[in-house]
């Protein structure tokens, strides 16, 4: 992935474990099941581009990107403009080791490097050069070492260090950044060096605020460190399988903790109960820990707890009468559990719910009947469960839903009546493949629609003229192999799509490129397994959005496409063949 | 053009560049002196000598040939903006002091 796509100051803010990190991704070439392991299906936020003239000052900074060679310093000019001119350079991957000479003494605030390639030693001198300006610092992924984090003892003002997956880092590193006090946020994801020891460091950094140690394997023991942090409010320590209930006796006086994140450790119902403290946690990932229904004496009293990932917990029915304890809930996930239909009866009290997840749990018709009372839920997984049609009438009133997914299950045609009220339905995952053409003209309705997956669906030509008024439509997926050209006339006029998906309909040529040509906003398109050719290219001309373009088993080769590319299609970054 | 639609513009050298009011408009600093009720504030705040009545704006920080290309920028922005979407040249040496300038007239 390109640098460009992790950039933003605030990435650390995503509540993993609840939403799906999916940035960049613009394609799928299977089933959206697959995709990824928690919660509700990818959206795809994607932001068309809009023409609009370009300021003085964009002009200037591409002007001054193109030449940067002539450049020997900007320490002259304004900072905001040198930060101006530092943001283009790394966006556009033009700053080298010796660019950045040219922002040697700048004052900088901001030096967001994550991913960027070649960034190491050399790069720590201008770096430091900053001084006290410097607030945040993004070293991901980058090739420095222990000797370089010295640099950083004159920039005592850093806010923000993002140290993720820099595997030449170690306890030594650690020590070197044990003085800067004003650190609010630190991030040391998937570091395999890291010792108990070396986590002494962090005991005097009293301000901070955001401490992430994902996939630290070496860190047990080491907590005891930051349990004078009073300040963190944010902790993960995910993927760390070393933590063990003891662990989580240092945590509990950091009464102002709101996230926890301890998903895939030791950590059962006892270390649990060493929470009971933390009244402001408001979310809480226990993924994949080996936790029983017990756990939940504790979390009833956590007050401010509205985010609770109990997926692959190993939870049965037993003992989970106590989970109507947890009324405050707004998202719950149990996807992955072994609870059954007598299980849901006790989530009729959370009412409060927003989100819930019953990925491959063991319910069916029957269970459903208790989520009628559940009326600001707006996010429902039922994946891989053996729900069929009967039960999707206790779906029926559920009007503020959002977003059902009901892929792998045994819904067929007849059930899809009862959503047609759901007008709120933005999102809806059908991948199943006893729905056929019959079953969309129940949807007609839902003229809310944005993301309609019929991956595995035998939908026909004539189905997709239910599909016609679907005009909010930005992704649809119909890859049950039984569409022709035909029926893509049906799609040619939902112009708010930016990505369609038709792989696997073997008969579908060129023609289908010629009726989607007017598709201007897509951003990805897959019509692999079809019988399109390198004839038939020349119809995507008109599709300056794309970025994404996959046409495995066709026709047509990677040169075909680059040439594509360089013919007028200067934001494709992905496709395939490549 | 009646003189009301234009407006003159002096650098800091004293050259003297008169345009049309909507290019000058496309610069925020400059829309928001032309359009606040109290102008005469805000010409002082410029520093410029000029009044408003005559419409006229003194940069006592922008040379001569940094405002002449302000100048061709703001017509070209008006091009661009009706649909005519060429190249503006921005010649090298210019760059930084005319990057300084847009900065300041939010342009």
């Amino acid at each position: 992935m390109g640098a460009a796509c992790s950039r933003k100051r605030d990435q650390l803010d995503n509540v993993d474990g609840f939403d799906r990190g999916v940035s960049g991704r613009y394609c799928k070439s299977g089933s959206s099941k697959w995709l990824a392991t928690t919660f509700s299906r990818p959206v795809l936020e994607i932001q068309r581009e809009k023409k609009k003239c370009p300021s003085l000052l964009e002009l200037c900074t591409h002007k001054i990107r193109e030449d940067i060679d002539n450049y020997v310093s900007f320490s002259t000019l304004p900072r905001d403009l040198s930060q101006q001119i530092f943001n283009e350079l790394v966006k556009s991957q033009r700053l080298t080791d010796v660019s950045l000479e040219a922002f040697r003494d700048c004052a900088l605030q901001d030096l967001y490097l994550g991913d960027y390639p070649g960034v190491n030693e050399n790069w720590m001198d201008v770096i430091s050069s900053q001084g006290s300006s410097l607030l945040s610092l993004d070293l991901s992924g980058s090739d420095v070492s222990d000797p370089g984090l010295i640099y950083l003892k004159d920039c005592v003002n850093l806010q923000d260090l993002n140290l993720n997956y820099c595997d030449q880092i170690s306890d030594r590193g650690l020590k070197h950044i044990s003085g800067l006090s004003n650190l609010r946020s630190l991030t040391f994801r998937r570091n395999s060096a890291i010792t108990a020891q070396g986590m002494a460091a962090l005991s005097g950094l009293v301000n901070l605020m955001k401490l992430d140690l994902e996939k630290c394997p070496g860190i047990h023991g080491g907590l005891i460190h930051i349990k004078g942090l009073t300040k963190l409010e944010s902790l993960s320590i995910k993927w760390c399988n070393c933590i063990t209930d003891a662990d989580m006796k240092p945590l509990s006086g950091l009464t102002n903790l709101k996230s926890l994140q301890i998903s895939c450790s030791k950590v059962t119902d006892f270390g649990i109960t060493y929470l009971k403290g933390l009244q402001n946690l408001s979310v809480l990932n226990l993924e994949g820990c080996p936790v029983t229904a017990s756990c939940f004496d504790t979390l009833s009293v956590l007050v401010s707890l509205l985010f609770l990932n109990l997926s692959r917990c190993n939870l049965s029915d037993d003992g989970c009468e106590k989970l109507s304890k947890l009324g405050n809930l707004k998202v719950l996930n149990l996807g992955f559990n072994d609870i059954s239909d007598a299980c849901l009866i006790h989530l009729k009290g959370l009412t409060n719910l927003e989100s819930l997840n019953l990925d491959s749990c063991r319910i069916g018709d029957n269970g459903l009947v208790h989520l009628t009372g559940l009326q600001n839920l707006k996010c429902l997984e039922l994946s891989d469960t053996e729900v069929g049609s009967n039960g999707l009438r206790y779906l029926s009133g559920l009007c503020k839903l959002e977003s059902i997914n009901l892929s792998f299950t045994v819904v067929s045609d007849g059930g899809l009546r009862e959503l047609s009220g759901l007008t709120s339905l933005k999102s809806l995952n059908l991948d199943a493949r006893q729905i056929t053409d019959a079953g969309l003209a129940a949807l007609t309705s839902l003229t809310g629609l944005t993301h309609l997956d019929l991956f595995g669906a035998r939908i026909t030509d004539s189905g997709t003229s239910h599909l016609r008024n679907l005009k909010n439509l930005r992704s649809l997926e119909i890859c049950g192999g039984g569409l022709t050209d035909a029926g893509v006339k049906n799609i040619k006029d939902l112009s708010s799509l930016s990505l369609l998906n038709l792989s696997q309909n073997c008969n579908l040529t060129d023609k289908t490129l010629e009726m989607i040509s007017g598709l201007t906003g897509l951003i990805s398109l897959n019509v692999s397994n079809s019988r399109v050719t390198s004839a038939g290219l020349r119809h995507l001309k008109p599709l300056k959005n794309l970025r994404s373009l996959t046409l495995e088993a066709c026709k047509v080769t990677a040169n075909d496409i680059r040439r594509l590319q360089s013919a007028g299609l200067p934001n494709l970054v992905n496709f395939r063949p490549e | 053009m009646k003189r009301k639609d234009t407006v003159k513009l002096i650098s800091t050298d004293e050259m003297e560049f008169v345009i049309d009011k909507d290019a000058a408009m496309v610069s925020q600093t400059i829309r928001n002196m032309l359009t606040s009720p109290g102008p005469i504030d805000n010409w002082v705040f410029l520093g410029g000598f000029a009044e408003t009545e005559l419409g006229e704006v003194t940069f006592p920080e922008i040379s001569a040939v940094i405002l002449e290309k302000i100048c061709q920028y703001f017509y070209w922005a008006l091009q661009y903006s009706r649909g005519k979407e060429t190249e503006f040249h921005i010649e090298p040496e210019l760059t930084l002091e005319l990057m300084m300038a847009a900065n300041y007239l939010h342009t």
